[in-house]
């Protein structure tokens, strides 16, 4: 009530108060509609489930391949390397794009650990199709010079259209007379 | 897509507004009052804050529904003034072009940014309700063409 009685006391001219209150008014709206526009600007992210995941080949269990619960990563824990034969798992692994609209994927190296003298290569190709005959699109090689090893850059992008599997097909060699060896390596399949 | 905090922005706005009006028409309300609206649209301004700082921890219901009731305040203070002119000062005249220029509008345009809302998030609202208001917009409409058709209508008897 004392703060009221202050205001009666106050003898402003009307266009005086007017004006006052036009220009606090205008403050304040202008404030008020800052932190709706920014409040407008937050951006929600919501979790999304994943178009493009590993399924199992016909040669999973030969190359000894778990998927994690979610499919996407893979560990193929039973490539062997034979000294002087190369040696194919045509189909261990397989990428699907399992959603609704097409996709670009690549192979990319991670990391790479192990032996460095005992081996000749490890090739990884990513195929166009499931079959034997499924013509390579791209692959990544890791070469072995007897002394160390020749990462690869990642592959070109490539298309896979909705609803297609494409095979990996891992190629192995050891050196001649090789001894008892191994090497771990990962890769990482890209999606955009 | 609409926030729920519109309906603080436009009844902070609501406020402004009357803040200035009744600083117009200072001779018939209390010299207060402009100033008590200032505070209210302060206030409006003080939702908008609340909800920026807290929107990850506040639910869209709750946001909703404490920006709505503000919004719900904003129209009461516009009819109740509107009512002031009316009943307590017994200036119909002023209180007719009020209730033109200011509530219906207003209140309008508050039940229209309300359902849209409503529309957006799937809400769906009684029949009753929309057929209230098909027929209220019917009535205004009525009224607007006897009006416009015969302005002796709106001379004080």
């Amino acid at each position: 009530m004392i703060n009221l009685k202050i205001i009666n006391n106050i003898k402003l001219k009307k266009s005086s108060k007017f004006l006052i209150l036009l220009l606090a008014s205008m403050l304040i709206a202008a404030a008020n509609a800052f932190v709706f526009y920014s409040l407008s600007m937050v951006s929600t992210i919501t979790t999304a489930t994943t178009g493009v995941w590993f399924v199992k080949g016909l040669d999973n269990v030969t190359a000894g391949v778990s998927l994690s619960p979610d499919n996407t990563s893979a560990v193929l824990t039973g490539l062997l390397a034979y000294p002087n034969a190369s040696f194919t798992y045509t189909d261990p692994l397989r990428v699907r794009n399992n959603g609704s609209i097409l996709h670009q994927i690549r192979l990319s190296p991670v990391t790479l650990s192990g032996n460095d003298t005992e081996f000749v290569y490890v090739k990884f190709l990513l195929r166009n199709g499931t079959s034997e005959t499924s013509e390579t699109l791209v692959s990544l090689e890791y070469n072995c010079s007897g002394s160390d090893w020749t990462v690869p850059s990642a592959t070109g992008w490539v298309q896979i259209p909705a609803s297609t599997e494409y095979a990996i097909t891992v190629v192995t060699k050891a050196r001649d007379s090789a001894a008892s060896a191994s090497v771990t390596i990962e890769i990482a399949v890209d999606v955009q | 897509m609409l926030l729920p905090e519109l309906f603080a922005l436009l009844s902070s706005d609501l406020f402004l507004l009357l803040s200035l009006l009744t600083c117009l028409l200072e001779e018939r309300f209390p010299k207060a009052i402009p100033y008590v609206y200032q505070v209210a649209a302060l206030m409006g301004f003080g939702h908008l804050l609340v909800s920026k700082m807290f929107l990850t921890v506040f639910d869209e219901d709750l946001r909703f529904w404490y920006n709505f009731f503000y919004l719900a305040v904003g129209l009461a203070n516009v009819v109740a003034v509107n009512l002031y002119l009316a009943v307590s000062k017994k200036t119909w005249v002023l209180a007719k072009v009020w209730s033109a220029s200011v509530t219906f509008p207003t209140v309008f345009i508050s039940i229209f940014f309300v359902y849209n809302y409503g529309y957006l998030q799937g809400a769906t609202f009684p029949l009753l309700t929309v057929d209230l208001i098909l027929i209220l917009s019917v009535a205004i409409l009525g009224i607007a063409v006897a009006v416009l058709l015969s302005p002796k209508l709106l001379r004080r008897r």
